[in-house]
């Protein structure tokens, strides 16, 4: 017997934190020692739901501001390579997030500065998380199930997951694992897509080619079992 | 004509408009009034024109209602609107009296329509005084705000802020436009409908007739600026850029905009225009009426480049509706044009004449660069910038209020 899978979906509506736009890094710096942890992880992960350009070279709005309102190549590059995704919570990420700053600080002889009208605005987002009424009874259904899905699918199954379950795993590896029988194959598939690199019409792309080329390669003695 | 949301589904996909219905699963038969200024002309009419047929389409009860001003009131509430976005206005004790004085007539008027709605959306400055006056609200009331107001007069501001401060939230296009307010904003970025006259695809035979009846050169490249009559949207600057751009390519330029009915200093605005164009019969200087949704659509079809200038902007929904055609758009680094054109991948921003011409002129000269630009201008305007978006995030916020527990995530 197995546990269906549900799919849900979200979406997401960006607000003002609070906090005092930063016009140069040292304030930048300021604002993010003590920032809600919600602000932190909205311009870490939550900024592929915002209505935006994607940079594809940039994955965090800091990274973003620092090359195209800073100027400052350097700091961008280092805070670009920030997987916010590795690490096991905010405050962790937090901190090598400041670590970056503090450096390039401690490197620049003037503090760099943002023109008027590009300060960095600190956000944050409400996400409401609804029932699609769709649900997946079986592994092999996944490759049918992922086209149907929205970003905001995509995104909760995948991204926000790692912040909900243990160990930074997303909902298809947390089902995939409790499900009857041995589907490593599809759970390696799964993990193997670098979400931070991606957007998400690419994750959901991955996960669909994924899923559709492994479909085939369960261990034939289980699945006769089934 | 109004869509269903289905109509939508090959624009979009069916997850994106399942999605829709989903959310909006909850919110059945909630009573949701609009109220603005203006029935037509506008970024702000055209947005209510589809928005309330769709909120209903998901079975929300949705209304809209439009505020009645006579002409020294819309002089008043201009004036109000030229100091939010940073323009200096002279606004007497009596000129605000008589903006208190209007608001109550309209309020007299609606006034159980605002009682009993669950949710009351007040859009700009205009009608922000009726939640004063709703003493027997039982609603949520949002003010949204559709312009730029992140360096406003400081005694305009400070004049309407008792007003705004006491609404349940506030919605403004871009972080960078909200003022320090005691209750949540939220940043909420227009869309536009592309199933309506405005953005639809047109023939061939359609552009023509449009071609010919403004006696546009089918042989040289057109440059085409849609919008109010308004000193922020630049157009003398435009024909300053167009001027520079002739000493070496035989542009035409068309300077296309309707008239708005709380809006009495285009009249002004359009005469100065006129007169920077001169007698040059390669600058096409329309003032067209407000229904004249297909011709401001094939006359963006037609442009090589669209301009959008803007030396303040809201949002600039004419630049979305630019970019959903295929067309790369040199505008104004300012507003909402920031948030809509990325140098090189959909356009150009600048911010002179000369910054105008030099982009126009690049573009015009790598054609291949234009079509790239095209495509990912539609395809960003796709993901971004469609009503449905738009309806998403106003579901979202109502879901939000409703439940009232100021949490990060909400599970329904």
């Amino acid at each position: 017997m197995m546990d269906v899978f549900e799919i849900k979906d979200c979406a997401l509506l960006t607000r003002m934190s609070g906090i005092p736009p930063a016009m140069n890094l040292r304030e930048l710096r300021d604002r993010i020692v003590s920032c809600h942890p919600d602000v932190l992880y909205h311009h870490f992960c939550e900024t592929v739901l915002v209505p935006s350009f994607d940079y594809p070279d940039y994955r965090n709005d800091f990274a973003v501001w620092a090359r195209w309102r800073l100027g400052d190549q350097v700091l961008s590059e280092r805070l670009g390579m920030i997987d916010p995704y590795l690490y096991t919570s905010v405050e962790e990420l937090r901190s090598a997030t400041l670590e970056i700053i503090e450096e390039r600080l401690s490197e620049v002889t003037m503090i760099p500065w943002a023109r008027p009208g590009q300060a960095f605005y600190f956000m944050q987002a409400v996400t409401v998380v609804f029932d699609t009424g769709q649900r997946i009874r079986h592994p092999d259904e996944l490759s049918a199930a992922i086209p149907r899905m929205t970003k905001g699918s995509i995104y909760f199954h995948v991204l926000e997951a790692r912040r909900r379950l243990p160990g930074g795993m997303d909902d298809f590896t947390g089902w995939l694992k409790g499900c009857e029988g041995n589907w490593e194959h599809y759970i390696r598939a799964v993990q193997a897509i670098d979400v931070t690199f991606h957007t998400l019409p690419e994750i959901r792309q991955e996960l669909i080619e994924a899923f559709a080329s492994k479909r085939n390669l369960a261990p034939k003695a289980k699945r006769r079992k089934r | 004509m109004n869509h269903s949301l289905d109509d939508y589904i090959p624009v979009v996909g069916a997850p994106v408009i399942g999605q829709l219905r989903n959310l909006s699963e909850k919110l059945k038969g909630l009573r949701v009034l609009h109220v603005n200024s203006t029935a037509e002309g506008g970024g702000v009419a055209e947005i209510l024109n589809w928005m309330v047929p769709l909120m209903r389409d998901l079975g929300l009860d949705a209304s809209w209602r439009v505020i009645m001003g006579t002409a020294p009131f819309f002089s008043t509430t201009k004036a109000i609107h030229n100091g939010l976005q940073g323009r200096g206005a002279n606004l007497t004790q009596k000129d605000w009296e008589n903006y208190i004085e209007v608001n109550a007539q309209n309020y007299a008027e609606m006034k159980n329509d605002l009682e009993i709605a669950d949710f009351v959306v007040i859009h700009d400055p205009q009608p922000a005084p009726l939640l004063d006056m709703c003493a027997g609200r039982k609603g949520k009331w949002i003010w949204r705000a559709h312009i730029d107001i992140s360096h406003p007069v400081r005694a305009v501001w400070k004049s309407l802020r008792p007003y705004v401060e006491k609404y349940d939230a506030s919605i403004f296009s871009m972080g960078p436009f909200a003022q320090l307010l005691p209750h949540p904003q939220f940043v909420i970025a227009p869309s536009i409908d592309p199933l309506s006259d405005k953005n639809i695809d047109l023939d061939e035979a359609e552009l023509e007739k449009v071609r010919n009846l403004f006696g546009l050169d089918p042989g040289r490249p057109l440059l085409v600026q849609i919008s109010r009559f308004d000193r922020f949207k630049d157009p003398v600057g435009v024909i300053q850029a167009y001027h520079l751009l002739r000493k070496v390519l035989p542009v035409q330029l068309v300077l296309a905009g309707g008239g708005a009915t709380d809006d009495p200093e285009g009249k002004e605005i359009l005469d100065e225009v006129k007169e920077a164009a001169g007698d040059d019969p390669d600058i096409h200087v329309l003032l067209l009426p407000p229904n004249s949704h297909r011709t401001v659509n094939a006359l963006q079809r037609l442009a090589d480049i669209i301009i959008q200038k803007s030396t303040r902007e809201g949002f600039g929904l004419t630049v979305t509706e630019g970019l959903w055609k295929g067309k790369p758009v040199v505008g104004g680094d300012v507003g909402g044009i920031q948030l809509q054109v990325y140098n090189h991948h959909t356009g150009y921003l600048v911010n002179t004449p000369e910054g105008a011409a030099h982009r126009i002129r690049f573009l015009l000269h790598h054609r291949e660069t234009m079509i790239d630009m095209g495509k990912t201008a539609r395809e960003f305007v796709r993901a971004n910038f469609l009503l449905t978006r738009n309806l998403r995030e106003y579901l979202t916020l109502f879901t939000w209020i409703m439940r009232a527990e100021g949490k990060h995530t909400i599970v329904i």
